[in-house]
């Protein structure tokens, strides 16, 4: 049986004590794909920092598994362009966790941050300089930082923002890819249902006007009454 | 002043070569993470603090009579600036602009005070504000030595650390790092070197050395392990070769020091804006 990486029971999130929408119980199973579809404001990326513990719930308990591993590959605006760092070392930071960076790595930690790039299709980026990629190459290098942490389970906020609809798909593929070769859960925050549609095995939907949350599998959430109400029987993108 | 001038008495001037070097090294090495991290007001708002802890120092002695040791004096003050910086400015919604704006300019008006009411220590307030001392004590070179030592050692230790948090910060806490003790611990180092550097070396070096150094290292090398190292040296070379400069020109140390400094940020710029 799959076992939980991360288990939210009566989570409600938001600012100063406020919810932003009701409770909501969730359970992310190993190798599971979560897609979290939402309008602008809707609250995606407060649940995200929420599950991740980088702000405390407004009510209710996040609990991690024991495979609890995470990566975060926050939006192109988390991550500051004027810190000069080319691809490999990016990667490499993936590998620090806890109290790690002070061990000393050389070579090995080079040659597995190395692995990582050629996994993830961007090993001719390992000597550029991160802030100057293209956004399809930023994300395949951000892919790999997750591969050298090992992580058991992924957030990934908008990955695909910034993109063109080739590059898009292209990390799409690539992220599916990843996950189902490593046995990684992955969460994405994404605004495109087409993700919600075609990838994932669950769907979780925010909607702060009609203060509505609804997890489901895809076709359970896009049945339902308030999805509908939302969007119709669109989910072209 | 000539090269037989400088050797014949050079036990008088090893002491303030050294802390210049020693201030320079171990600054420009900060200074890395405090432009990368656009700390560069804050430092100056620190060397301000200090500036005017050490004139305070004077004051109270004068005043009440008591000598308190200018380098305490500089660290309380720089702490204490440090723990007005760091409140949550949400929380009293103020940016954190206006409160640099305010305890620069605040300090640097108290400063002036100070000296102004202290007529016999004049000249030692000058040295203190503008960087014009000769001469370094022995005591202040080896609170600025010991505070260099420190500063190498954390920062290499941590380095990987601080360079995550400085990239990605909220990537880092999600992996469990320290980054809170990690950020705690940069600007506590900034503060320890401002405050011994302030009292050996005058404010305008030492804001001079966390900053253009590191601007000029960044500006020559995308690497970053190497422009920490180039940095440094550039700081070192700054403080050393700006004291010589200063002998042989017979100019202010502060300013033929931070001209130097500023020498290398403008080399940096240049090749950086040439490629």
């Amino acid at each position: 049986m799959e076992s939980s990486v991360l288990t939210a029971e009566s989570l409600t999130f938001g600012y100063a004590g406020k919810a932003l929408l009701p409770a909501l119980d969730i359970k992310i199973r190993d190798g599971e794909f979560w897609a979290v579809i939402g309008r602008n404001g809707s609250g995606k990326t407060t649940l995200f920092r929420t599950l991740l513990g980088l702000q405390s719930p407004v009510g209710g308990r996040v609990t991690h598994g024991a495979r609890w591993r995470p990566a975060y590959i926050p939006q192109r605006a988390g991550l500051d362009p004027i810190v000069p760092l080319r691809a490999i070392e990016v990667v490499s930071l993936g590998e620090d966790r806890d109290w790690s960076f002070l061990r000393f790595s050389g070579k090995p930690r080079r040659m597995r941050a190395l692995a990582c790039l050629r996994e993830a299709g961007a090993e001719e980026l390992y000597d550029r300089q991160f802030h100057e990629l293209s956004e399809g190459q930023k994300q395949r290098v951000m892919l790999a930082r997750m591969l050298a942490g090992r992580a058991t389970v992924a957030f990934l906020d908008e990955p695909t923002a910034a993109m063109d609809s080739v590059a898009e798909r292209e990390s799409m593929e690539l992220i599916d890819r990843l996950r189902h070769e490593h046995g990684i859960a992955v969460v994405m925050v994404s605004h495109f249902l087409g993700v919600a549609r075609d990838v994932a095995d669950r769907v979780l939907f925010l909607d702060r006007e009609l203060q509505s949350v609804i997890a489901g599998t895809p076709a359970e959430v896009f049945e339902s009454p308030v999805f509908r109400r939302r969007y119709g029987d669109g989910v072209d993108r | 002043m000539n090269v037989q001038e400088l050797l014949s008495a050079f036990d008088l001037f090893r002491d303030p070569l050294l802390a210049g070097a020693i201030a320079g090294l171990a600054l420009g090495l900060l200074g890395i993470f405090i432009v990368l991290r656009r700390m560069v007001f804050l430092s100056a708002a620190l060397a301000q603090s200090a500036g005017l802890g050490v004139a305070a120092a004077f004051w109270v002695e004068i005043v009440a009579g008591f000598h308190v040791s200018p380098v305490l004096g500089a660290g309380l003050l720089t702490v204490a600036t440090g723990m007005i910086l760091f409140v949550d400015t949400e929380r009293l919604k103020v940016t954190r602009e206006a409160l640099l704006a305010l305890v620069y300019i605040g300090a640097g008006a108290l400063a002036v005070i100070a000296g102004s009411r202290i007529a016999q220590e004049a000249h030692d307030i000058h040295g203190i504000l503008f960087g014009t001392g000769v001469l370094v004590r022995p005591s202040d070179l080896q609170a600025l030595a010991a505070g260099a030592a420190v500063t190498l050692l954390l920062a290499l230790l941590f380095w990987r650390g601080l360079v995550f948090t400085s990239f990605d910060s909220e990537s880092a806490r999600v992996q469990g790092l320290p980054v809170r003790l990690l950020q705690g611990m940069l600007f506590g180092l900034i503060i320890l070197m401002d405050a011994v550097a302030t009292r050996a070396l005058g404010m305008l070096p030492v804001f001079a050395f966390s900053t253009l150094p590191a601007v000029g290292a960044l500006g020559i090398t995308r690497m970053l392990p190497l422009a920490a190292l180039l940095a440094a040296l550039f700081g070192a070379v700054a403080g050393f070769g700006g004291y010589l400069a200063a002998f042989f020109w017979d100019l202010p140390v502060g300013a033929a020091q931070t001209r130097v400094a500023a020498a290398f940020a403008v080399l940096g710029l240049t090749i950086r804006s040439l490629r």
